[in-house]
């Protein structure tokens, strides 16, 4: 079936003038949209993905950006237009869906009403209360409940999901016929991720409408893309049909990605266990924040409740995987494990001794025995110190080691982790992501600890720097007889690295057991949601997946 | 929304209580001279000195002088023993020129500094910006005292464009009303104007990044409509609050402009009893300028919450 | 060594060598126009510490000796300092060897110019001395009050709060005013009523909560980072974290604040002064003599426009090295001219 294309792009290019010099963000990108098809376009961070799909609409414009090339919108040339021009077409022929909902939305307006300004913006003559009940159909034809109610609330009043539906609605407002949704179900929970791209494939369907789909998260490809443009550093560097992308890749840079993606249902590294008696017991530990209000002096009203009973134990050597959504408790538990933040009730022993109401100097010299890696390469090292410095604060602090003999130890570390011996005098700033996670986690081991925590550690990295990082994990954990709490939302890395895996959900641990146990065969509802919504990159199984649950 | 009011006023309460004991503090209880011979200023004759001991109570416990000192100005009983006069009557006396000075200054400094604040946004870099920039920082730096002399010194002695001072009341001329005003406003004006157009600048260019704004073109909304209705609105809001602060500390601070320019207000009735050491109406002004100080904080506070519905209608996400 | 896990080379790394410091130095060398008015700081304050040197070998006169019924020899003629009916002299430049360079000030017939020279050292030691203070005292109670949170929080705030609600200078009039006319008289300290000291703690007082409130809210937020939680896990108790791990990441908005700190403190002292309650007699400064030069503003307004200026040009070029000083340290705001709170206009500012 030979149709015209809806949109034709030709050799793009995007730069930018920053400080520090011209930045050549898109560096010679052609693509066609066909009418009705969702195409997806793939990239790690820095690839220029997300620039492209802003440059259609001119929202890249600016002072600094030089933009040479050609986007076509059947027959409209859109880089050259004028500004009146593609007011025209914003909205009204292509539609924008972003990353974030909620900082999307302007947060002093009603929903309704900045839905019912899209559409006054281009039906000139449409009455206000005309407007908003088109606004109140937009809502209910999303899925959002009580639509007619929830017109007049403020974006903060919706909770995440809610609110990328109701932008998707706005976006859809005066039914262009292009949809693009940039890194759509990113901000979101796995769980609502698996409803809003169904969202998404259902309006396609029904709607004819063809949707460029932007996003680095492969999984979330494989679920809903008919074709696939896979982008580095600016250029495609290949493109196909689905299946051709995942089975019969050609480009080297294609393979590496397909390779780093953590599958779910992968079998993890063999590992030799030896384990032994619990290093760490946690029984029926509570973390209560009380929230307070009242006239003049606060009262306590109510309690949130981020850790409400959870028992676990981990063995000494072994990896305990803890899986849960934002707002599960995770984090809290993790902290309050370390006793960074006093438990409210409850215990946590560590090599039989009880941690709970220790004062700070009894804790202090525990505290060698178990460390933190935590989950921001930006925020996790302070930007004004040296590496070496960073590094080495552990042995200074409990009174290890000093001078040379310190810096040799420090220098030892960073090679260990991948790094070399004369970054010592390095500032952060100075370093990627995935080597500011490096040296998080030499400063975590310098101690020399039993116990390490693991918040995160992988999840804002991009996706070809996971692996590495995962697999340093697993090489020190076997040189130096750690063992590992491994706190994370993507139960596919967990399942990767972990011995044994628990469940965590609104501050309850809802399941527990063996790795493969919790991820084959699940006993409790929430964990089988989990695994149910998480995106599977491979296109014949996602089919699969879907023809069972009836949502092909 | 109900909630916050009250205890914001409630706090208004409890701080100006706590302004007043400072004050009292001050004026009262600092170590180093004796408090009645301070307040009898330049005409401290024994006799004098032992009469105010006793209407003060400065013989009597603090607790006790300080309600003996709160009694007073509440009541309108303070009496300047230079002037021999009712302090709280004179200060209401002064309300006119005052408040003529405040509000006419606010109007100019208002809408040139959102004017200059709103041109140097939207060209940002380039070189009207530049200027405005220039031109605010100088205003900034510039002291209130210079100004008013250049002014005077050109504009009225030498040159008699303008009258040298005093107030006309609006009610007799509102012709030489303006005449006498237009000087004082200015000089304020020019202060404020470079302040106020570089923090619109700062807020504006925050708000042209966000997000929001983005959907907002995406949507195809026209630009004029996106610097109004979600640019403007954002950016406005810090403006807004912080206008209520400045306001309400210039009522009670006027005190330069006022003595400068000979305006019959509030201010200059301080600049005069300063000159003469003359404490007790420094002390009923500086209660006074407090409390509008105070007020219009909570007034600021409350509009603020007002207008961010997060805080208005709570945050619960359904 | 594990080869797999070597870190991949084509990740991108960021940034320019060097560390924050280094960068922001760079970046201030650049500018031209922070460094040009950086100059004329320099220049004044040399100016002024040259006052003794001028004093003695040019004028041959102390700033508070007055010259009232003298008479200058000038080529052979003779004029009067003060004339008959008041006026003083006018500026004599060069003709009188430097004497009188700027005239007389009034009445009491004092030399202009070392009296200018002598108020420009007291100007800038207050504007100084009395922002040391400040800085120092508001980063104290900024890292108190942010982190240990709680009472102390609480308690340091609502302190804060209620100095706050003065206008900065009506606060500043009470205290002067009070304090000029006794001295102050606590336990060990005793100072007269115009020691230099009174002017220098009232303001360096007074701008404490502009200093502190702002700096509490960013240890706030400094503190829930990561790495701040890192030390902590290590076992850092309160001074280290305070100290070590906060502190050097206020540092630039501290030197910031100081700058502009003393930008603003000479300008509520030359208010206060001028308004008789800051520097009091026998010492000089800007502000007082732009108060006692305004008696003569309709016969010799130089006596207030000249001081006047002078203020006017070390403000200003304070204010444009501290915006630059601003840019280097901090360039995500390079193209915005901060102005939020707390390095801003206090309310209340005289007017």
């Amino acid at each position: 079936m030979s149709a015209a294309p809806l949109l034709t792009m030709s050799d793009l290019r995007v730069s930018f003038n920053t400080q520090s010099g011209r930045v050549q963000a898109v560096d010679g990108v052609s693509l066609e949209l066909m009418p009705g098809e969702v195409l997806a376009i793939v990239g790690e961070s820095g690839s220029g993905k997300s620039v492209t799909a802003q440059t259609i609409l001119g929202l890249t414009r600016s002072p600094n950006a030089e933009i040479t090339g050609s986007a076509q919108l059947g027959g409209q040339e859109l880089l050259s237009a004028s500004e009146r021009e593609l007011q025209a077409v914003r909205g009204a022929r292509i539609g924008m869906v972003f990353q974030d909902p909620m900082t999307s939305f302007n947060p002093v307006y009603k929903i309704g009403w900045q839905i019912a300004e899209a559409i006054r913006a281009h039906s000139g003559g449409t009455g206000k209360s005309e407007a908003r009940e088109r606004a109140v159909e937009l809502l209910d034809s999303v899925g959002i409940p009580k639509a007619a109610q929830r017109v007049d609330d403020y974006p903060h009043q919706f909770s995440g999901g809610m609110r990328q539906r109701a932008m998707i609605a706005m976006a859809l407002a005066l039914k262009p016929e292009i949809l693009i949704a940039d890194e759509p179900t990113t901000a979101l929970d796995v769980t609502v991720q698996a409803q809003i791209l169904a969202l998404l494939e259902q309006l396609n369907r029904e709607r004819n409408l063809a949707t460029i789909l932007i996003t680095h998260d492969l999984g979330v490809v494989a679920e809903i893309a008919d074709r696939v443009l896979v982008m580095h550093n600016g250029v495609i560097v290949e493109r196909g049909e689905l299946d051709q992308i995942f089975y019969s890749p050609a480009d080297p840079y294609t393979r590496k990605l397909l390779d780093a993606v953590v599958r779910i249902d992968s079998a993890p590294p063999l590992r030799t266990r030896r384990v032994s008696e619990p290093l760490l017991e946690v029984t029926d530990l509570v973390k209560h924040f009380p929230v307070k209000r009242g006239l003049l002096i606060d009262r306590e009203v109510d309690r949130v409740r981020a850790v409400d009973g959870v028992s676990l134990s981990v063995r000494q050597g072994e990896t305990l995987g803890l899986v849960g959504e934002s707002g599960s408790g995770k984090s809290t538990l993790s902290r309050t494990i370390l006793q960074l933040l006093s438990p409210s009730a409850g215990s946590v022993r560590f090599e039989g001794r009880e941690l709970v109401g220790l004062s700070r100097r009894q804790m202090r010299p525990l505290r060698r025995q178990m460390q933190m890696v935590f989950q921001d390469p930006f925020a996790s090292l302070n930007p004004r110190k040296r590496i070496g410095q960073i590094v080495g604060e552990p042995l200074r602090l409990q009174g290890e080691a000093r001078g040379g003999e310190l810096r040799r130890e420090v220098q030892g570390l960073l090679e260990r982790v991948g790094l070399s011996a004369e970054h010592y005098d390095r500032f952060p700033h100075e370093f990627s992501g995935g080597q500011r996670q490096r040296i998080g986690i030499a400063r975590a081991l310098a101690l020399r600890p039993k116990l390490i925590i693991a918040d995160e550690p992988v999840s804002a990295l991009d996706v070809s720097i996971r692996a590495q990082i995962l697999d340093l994990l697993s090489e020190l954990q076997a040189e130096f007889g750690l063992t590992y709490l491994f706190v994370a939302h993507d139960i596919g890395v967990v399942r990767h690295v972990s011995d044994r895996i628990a469940v965590m959900h609104e501050g309850k641990i809802v399941e527990q057991g063996p790795a493969d146990q919790v991820c084959e065969r699940p006993q409790d509802a929430y964990t089988k949601t989990l695994l149910a919504a998480v995106p599977i990159p491979d296109p014949r199984e996602a089919r699969a997946r879907q023809q069972a649950l009836g949502t092909a | 929304m109900g909630r916050f009011v009250i205890r914001r006023l409630g706090g208004m309460v409890a701080v100006l209580f706590a302004v007043s004991v400072l004050t009292f503090l001050i004026f009262n209880v600092v170590p180093g001279s004796d408090p009645a011979q301070r307040m009898a200023g330049k005409n401290a004759n024994p006799r004098l000195i032992a009469s105010i001991n006793e209407e003060w109570g400065f013989n009597d416990s603090l607790p006790q002088q300080y309600l003996t000192m709160m009694k007073k100005i509440f009541s309108g009983d303070v009496i300047s023993y230079e002037g021999r006069e009712n302090v709280d009557e004179r200060i209401v006396e002064g309300i006119p020129a005052t408040f003529s000075l405040c509000i006419g200054a606010a109007v100019i400094w208002m809408f040139f500094g959102i004017l200059f604040g709103y041109l140097s946004a939207v060209r940002a870099g380039g070189l009207l910006d530049r200027v405005l920039t220039i031109v605010a920082v100088a205003g900034i730096s510039m002291p209130i005292f210079l100004l008013g002399a250049i002014f005077l010194s050109y504009l009225t002695y030498k040159t008699e464009i303008f009258p040298s001072g005093g107030y006309v009341e609006f009610g007799e001329s509102p012709l030489e009303w303006l005449e006498h005003l237009i000087l004082p406003w200015t000089t304020l004006a020019i202060l404020y104007i470079g302040f106020y157009s570089r923090v619109l600048r700062s807020s504006m260019l925050d708000v042209m990044n966000e997000d929001y704004v983005r959907t907002a073109r995406a949507k195809g909304l026209g630009e004029r409509r996106v610097m109004s209705r979600h640019v403007m609105r954002n950016s406005l809001i810090p403006i807004i609050t912080l206008f209520g602060l400045d306001f309400g500390a210039l009522i009670g601070g006027a005190i330069l402009i006022e003595g400068i320019f000979s305006l019959n207000g509030i201010g200059q009735y301080a600049y005069e009893s300063l000159k003469n050491f003359d404490l007790p109406p420094v002390m009923a002004i500086v209660m006074f300028g407090a409390f509008f100080v105070v007020l219009f904080n909570a007034l600021v506070d409350i509009a603020y919450a007002w207008l961010d519905p997060r805080i208005r209608l709570g945050t619960e996400a359904r | 060594m594990a080869v797999a896990s070597e870190p991949n080379v084509e990740e991108a790394a960021p940034a320019a060598a060097g560390g924050p410091w280094r960068l922001a130095w760079r970046r201030l060398r650049r500018n031209r126009v922070a460094l040009a008015f950086l100059g004329l700081f320099f220049l004044i304050v040399a100016f002024s510490l040259a006052a003794p040197l001028w004093a003695d070998n040019v004028a041959h006169t102390g700033p508070n000796d007055t010259h009232t019924l003298e008479k200058l020899e000038v080529n052979g003629e003779k004029r009067e300092v003060v004339n008959p009916s008041g006026r003083p002299i006018g500026a004599q430049w060069f003709e009188a060897d430097g004497k009188f360079f700027l005239g007389a000030d009034g009445r009491l017939g004092r030399d202009e110019m070392v009296r200018l020279m002598y108020g420009g050292r007291t100007s800038l030691l207050i504007g100084f001395a009395s922002a040391l203070i400040t800085t120092i005292l508001g980063t104290l109670l900024a890292l108190l009050s942010g982190y240990y949170r709680g009472w102390t929080d609480t308690v340091i705030s609502r302190g804060l709060d209620v100095v706050w609600a003065f206008p900065v200078v009506l606060l500043g009039i009470s205290l002067g005013l009070t304090l000029a006319v006794g001295g102050l008289d606590i336990g060990p300290l005793h100072l007269s009523g115009s020691s230099i000291w009174i002017p220098i703690l009232i303001i360096g007082g007074v701008m404490v909560p502009y200093v502190a409130r702002p700096l509490r809210g960013e240890v706030l937020s400094l503190r829930e980072k990561e790495f701040v939680e890192a030390a902590e896990a290590q076992g850092a108790g309160a001074m280290r974290v305070m100290f070590g791990e906060l502190l050097p990441n206020l540092a630039s908005t501290i030197i910031i604040f100081f700058t502009l700190n003393i930008a603003n403190n000479m300008l509520l002292e030359s208010t206060l002064s001028f308004l008789g309650v800051g520097v009091q007699p026998p010492g000089t400064s800007w502000g007082t003599m732009v108060g006692s030069g305004f008696d003569l503003i309709s016969t010799a307004p130089q006596l207030s426009l000249i001081p006047g200026t002078m203020i006017l040009l070390t403000v200003l070029s304070v204010n444009v090295f501290g915006d630059g000083l601003r840019d280097a340290l901090d360039p995500r705001s390079k193209l915005r001219l901060e102005a939020h709170a707390g390095i801003a206009e206090p309310e209340g500012t005289a007017v």
